[in-house]
Parts: C-alpha cells; structure tokens; sequence
C-alpha cells in the first residue's frame, strides 16, 4: 500500500470517529471545547504513534497467543507516560481531562491499530499509519470541540469574538450536546463523502 | 412516480380523522388557554406565541424543500407544536427564547427523526427542556400575571414541604390562573376545558391525563400525610395539566396499546412527583413525560396483544 | 507445560521493560508535579487571605478531625499570626462542595472560594459567582448564618440562590463549620 494512501486513509475515508465510529467515550466526554478536543487527540495521537511503532517492531517476538496483553501493557505504558507528563508540565490540560488520559487504554482505536496494522506492517508504514489515525482523530475532536464550544459557549479555542446579541446554548458543553453535535456532523460528513464516493 | 404514492403506516382505513383534522381540534382546544395567556401576560405573551408558531411553520416549510420532501405545512401540526411550545416559557421571556425552541423542536426533534409520526419525543415538550437546561435563568425568570412583577412560582413554595405554607397563592388563584408560571400553564380551568373539549372530539382518550394526574394526586397525597389542600395544590399547578392532557396524549411519542399507555401514564405520575418531591427543580412534568417518551417502545413490546391465531409458547 | 513458561518469560521481558520505562518517567516527573500542586495549594489560599505573606498548616486534635473541616493554614506576617484559612467540604446537592474562606484574627471574613464542585451548571454552579459570595464579606465568621429565600433582613442571613437552595445551604453549611472551629478553638490560641 502507498504511504500517501495511508496516511489519507485514516484521515478521511477511514476516519477513526467519523467513519470507524471508534473512540466514542473520549470523542463524546472531552469534547466540551475546542482546546480540550484537540489535546485528548494530540494525546491519542502521541500514544497510536509510540504503541504502533513498538508494536510493529517487537512483533516477531510475540507468540499469537499473548498478543493481546502484551499489546495491552505497551498501550498501556505509553498512556501512563503521557498521564505524567501532562500532570508536570500542561497542569491546565490534565485538569480538565485528567479523568480521561488512563482511559485512553481501553480506546479501541489504538488496539485495533496495533491489532490490524501494526503486527502485520513495517516499523515505518507503521508510523505513517499512526500519525494518519491519530490526526484523523484529532481533527474529528477538535472540530466536534469547536462545534460544540460556538453553540454552547460562544467561543472558539476560548477566544470569543461573538457579540452580546449571541445567546449561547449551554446544553451543547453537556452531555446531550455531545451527542446531538456528531450526530449532526455525521450527517454532514456522509453527505460530503457519499458525493465523492459516487464520483469516483 | 416515488412521490405520487404516500405509504403509510397502518390501519389504511380512510376516515374523516385526518391529521390536519385532528391537529384544527388540538388547536381549538389550546385557545382558552391562549387567549388566558394573553389576558394575563398582555402583549409578550401575544408576540412570543406569534413567533414561535411563525418560526416552527417556517421551519418545517424549509426542512421539507432542502429534502424534496412534499410540503405537509397546512397539516397543522407545526402550529400545534410552536402553541405548545410558546405556552411553556414564561412571558418575560426575550423574543429569540421561541424562536431557539421552534428551531429546534421542529428541525432537530421531529424532522431530523423523519418527521410526523417518527419522532420519539414531544418536539414541544423536548425543545422546553433544551431551553431550560441551556438558558436556566431566562426559563426560570417567571412573572405574576398583569403587573408582570417577578414572583416565585406556586410549586416552589410546596418544594421540600409537606405542606402548603401560609403565604403561598390561594388555591382558587391557581385554578384560575392568577399566579405565576410558564404563559399557558397557570390556567388548570382553561386547559381542562381544551382537554374536554379534545376529549368529545375523540382526539385523546381521557385514559393518560386521568391516570397521569390520579397518580400524582394519590402520591402527593401520601407525601402530604392526607393533607388534601397540598394534594390539590400540586394537581392544579406548575405543568401538570397542559402536560398530561396535550402533550403524554402525543400520538407519536406515546404507546399506542391501552394497555401501554396505563402504564406510560403511570411511570410520567411518578417520575413527576418524584422530581418535585426530591429532584433539583421544582418542576417534573417535562422530564417525566420525556423519560416515558424513550421507555414508550420497551412498554409497546411487554403490551402489544397477542396476534390472532398466534399460540402461546409450550415449555417443552 | 514448557510453552506457558515461555509465554511467561516473554511476558515478563515486556512487563519489566515496561515499569523501568515507567519507572524513569516517574523519576522525572514526581518531583515537577509534587512542587506545582504545593503551589497551586498555596495560590488559592493567598487568594482568600491575602495580607498573610507565609503560611503554616495547623493540624491536630479538635482542629482537622472536626465534621467538614478538612485544612486549616494560619497566615503569617512579620512573624505574626494575621489569620486563618480555612477549607471545608459540606454536602451540595450532587456530592460534595470545597469551599474555602480566609478570616482575620478577630474573625473578620476577608475571602470565601468555593473550589472543587460538581452542582447543576446554571443553577448550584451560581455558588462560585461573587454576587452570592459577597454577602459574607466583611462579617463576622462565626455570626452563625442561615439560609434566607427572601431578601435578607439582618447580618447573618444569606440570600440563597434562586432554584439552588441545597447548594447554597452548602455554602453557609462549610462557613459556618469554619466560624465554630474559629469560635471553639482559634480565637483563644
């Protein structure tokens, strides 16, 4: 497979969230503003990337049958990684999604990389693979993020440039708002894809 | 060729019930309650039922043209949903509070799920608790009627009570309307006489609002220790009438089996009383019946009669 | 029988690598994250007191084991005892509530936080905003407040949010704790 198509792959005809529907515990709690969407992807993204590549290096050493676990314990490594230095040096990150970052092991998006690309791929195709999946899913937080801090609070990236007249509705920084947003967006992106599908 | 046949769900009987018939008598029946809302709110009242019956025809016209959909406007069943909803905020509401719900009831709840018939919610009722949870102090900004000053709502002086305390309205007051609320709710004498109204019209069967309201009645009761006076206080206010005759009767939204919808308006009776005896807010009406409204298919299945003929599993 | 022990070695090679990577981070970054959350501690109580320049924990019998009292700092200037902080956590409506408050020596409130919550946005969440929180400035702590849904008439009582009651009982609840603690023990230190 050509790198290009994969690195495309994951970011729009296979997009982890939009497409694959993965990920959906993070894509629908954290997504409460753009900043907090797009550092939960970059955290993913970080993880995919480190997890993928040990993953596909260290993959003639695992039996098949303990593939599972040990897949798990390198996930896993890598998110506590990440947990601690959030904490040290982005305080503000791991507030709002400190709940969130050990979480990320259980992100069937990663395992089902290192599970359906990474043990049979190259290190390489295995990075470019990552990255791909990881940005995919970072984009697709970051916008439900943006979507859902406009309406909910009249800002994007916390800088609000609306006037008094916008009335934010503060439904869609909770919960429901989550959920009625990648609906919408999901419908909004079939419809985009599905033209271009049929183009092809 | 696809748009020239309307299928349906069943029966396919033709009768005189059509929906824009149907939708015309829930109409009539809302006008006392309307007019009782502009009597006692005055001129916000009169503009803010205007624009959210405007916004919610303009919007369903439009959802149906983006979609090539033929356009079912003069069905009526957009004005119902914006009256509806118009008489559930309160009149000091500002003119884009109706505007927001119509949108939102009309384009998100019912359209988007298909809409007449498809949506799994009451759009009214649904768009009423977006507006709550996302504009809590507007929502909640409740007037006394004519001299519109700010005032609390009966129910809450009931709230964490087992009595009626003694600088509550007077009951009288509540049955009328002369207390303060949501515009078309403060009236149980006006929306009683829609509901039966509606009722000889054989729109609504007086099953769900009876058993919806006895419930609350016979709990209120027991959690009042057989104080009738508190029992009846929490009957005649807040959102209970107009909630329980015109919107747990909701065609699409309620089971359509009797059996069901006993049971539908049971589950609304006690979440309702519930929620004002323990929730966070003082009222429970909306969230009760959306909560039946999800549970509506699960009662569907455990309540659909036996098909004819059909035998009853053996243990074998 | 052989092949579950190879299984269990290789596992274990990854396991081990896995905690010394883990092991090493930690190592980094303990020390970073101990000194930020110290700061960040310190910060929030310099905000409700501020004319203190230092502060010392107060610990011990009759202090920290009474209800809803969960810190105390006694602030310091010009090695002299200026006030107190101190942090409660009384019940709200949905779990509990951290509310903070710096008093003088005298009891005089000069600074109320509430912290850490998780009570309705847009209703208990109005808890946080300085039109409820003002009303105790400047009063006595340990005046004994109490909860008022009319327009106060005296001192002690506190207008409680519209539709918040329970959140706003919490408030005056963790106040209050704070004002017998200041009464029971502080006040003759």
């Amino acid at each position: 497979m050509k790198l290009g198509r994969i690195f495309t792959r994951g970011l729009v005809f296979d997009n982890p969230v939009f497409v694959q529907l993965l990920g959906m515990c993070p894509a629908l709690a954290v997504t409460n503003s753009a900043e907090n969407g797009m550092a939960m992807g970059l955290a993913t993204t970080a993880v995919l990337l480190g997890s993928n590549l040990v993953i596909s290096i260290i993959k003639g050493f695992i039996p098949s049958k303990i593939r599972i676990p040990a897949f798990i314990v390198v996930i896993a490594t890598f998110v506590t990684m990440v947990g601690m230095i959030m904490k040290a040096y982005f305080p503000a990150l791991d507030a709002a999604l400190g709940l969130f970052i050990p979480l990320i092991v259980v992100n069937c998006l990663i395992l089902a990389r290192a599970e359906s690309f990474a043990s049979k791929s190259t290190p390489f195709n295995s990075i470019v693979d990552g990255i791909g999946m990881g940005l995919g899913f970072t984009v697709a937080l970051t916008i439900l993020g943006i979507v859902r801090e406009f309406f909910g609070a009249g800002s994007i990236f916390g800088f609000a440039f609306m006037g008094e007249f916008f009335q934010p509705a503060t439904i869609m920084t909770m919960p429901p708002g989550a959920f009625l947003a990648l609906g919408l967006l999901l419908a909004i992106y079939n419809k985009i894809t599905s033209k271009e599908l049929n183009e092809l | 060729m696809v748009e020239r046949l309307t299928v349906s769900s069943s029966p396919h009987i033709w009768s005189e019930n059509k929906t824009s018939k149907i939708m015309l008598d829930v109409v009539i029946a809302l006008l006392p309650a309307t007019i009782g809302a502009i009597y006692f709110f005055r001129l916000n009242a009169a503009v803010l039922i205007t624009l959210a019956i405007l916004t919610a025809v303009i919007t369903e016209w439009g959802i149906q043209r983006i979609r090539n959909q033929s356009v079912l406007i003069t069905d009526f069943s957009a004005v119902v949903t914006g009256l509806l909803l118009a008489l559930n905020i309160p009149a000091s509401a500002p003119w884009w509070i109706p505007v927001v719900g119509s949108a939102f009831a009309i384009g998100i709840v019912k359209q988007l799920f298909g809409g007449i018939g498809q949506n799994f919610m009451n759009p009214a009722l649904a768009a009423r608790i977006f507006l709550t949870i996302s504009y809590t102090d507007k929502m909640t900004d409740w007037r006394s009627p004519i001299d519109l000053v700010t005032s609390a709502t009966p129910l809450s002086y009931v709230k964490d009570a087992t009595s009626v305390p003694a600088n509550a309205p007077a009951l009288i007051d509540t049955f009328i309307g002369n207390i303060s609320g949501s515009m078309g709710e403060t009236s149980a004498i006006l929306l009683i006489l829609g509901g039966l109204y509606l009722v000889y019209r054989g729109v609504i069967s007086v099953t769900v609002p009876a058993v919806y309201i006895g419930t609350v009645a016979i709990l209120t009761l027991i959690f009042g220790e057989f104080d009738l006076y508190y029992m009846m206080y929490h009957v005649f206010t807040g959102g209970l009438m107009i909630g329980a005759i015109y919107m747990a009767t909701d065609y699409a939204s309620s089971p359509v089996t009797k059996k069901g919808r006993i049971y539908f308006a049971l589950g609304c009776g006690i979440i309702t009383t519930l929620i004002r005896q323990f929730g966070a807010y003082n009222e429970g009406v909306g969230f009760a019946i959306l909560l039946m409204n999800v549970a509506a298919p699960l009662i569907e299945k455990y309540t659909s009669p036996r098909v004819f003929g059909e035998v009853k599993k053996q243990n074998a | 029988m052989r092949e579950v022990i190879k299984l269990g070695l290789i596992l274990l090679v990854i396991t081990s690598v896995a905690a010394f990577v883990l092991g090493v981070t930690n190592e980094m970054t303990s020390s970073i994250i101990e000194e930020r959350l110290h700061r960040e501690n310190v910060e929030a109580i310099k905000s409700i007191l501020p004319i203190a320049e230092e502060f010392n924990p107060i610990e011990g019998e009759g202090i920290t084991d009474k209800e809803l009292i969960v810190e105390v700092y006694e602030g310091i200037k010009d090695d002299e005892v200026v006030g107190y902080t101190v942090k409660t956590n009384p019940n709200g409506y949905s779990g509990t509530v951290e509310v903070l408050v710096g008093f003088s020596v005298d009891g005089e409130i000069v600074g109320v936080k509430i912290g850490q919550h998780t009570e309705t946005p847009g209703l208990g969440s109005k808890i946080a905003d300085s039109a409820y929180i003002g009303q105790f400035f400047n009063k006595a702590v340990d005046l004994g407040f109490s909860t008022t849904k009319d327009v106060p008439a005296t001192d002690n009582d506190i207008q409680a949010i519209t539709g918040a009651t329970v959140s706003s009982d919490a408030v005056v609840d963790g106040i209050n704790a704070a004002g017998s603690l200041f009464e029971e023990v502080l006040r003759n230190r």
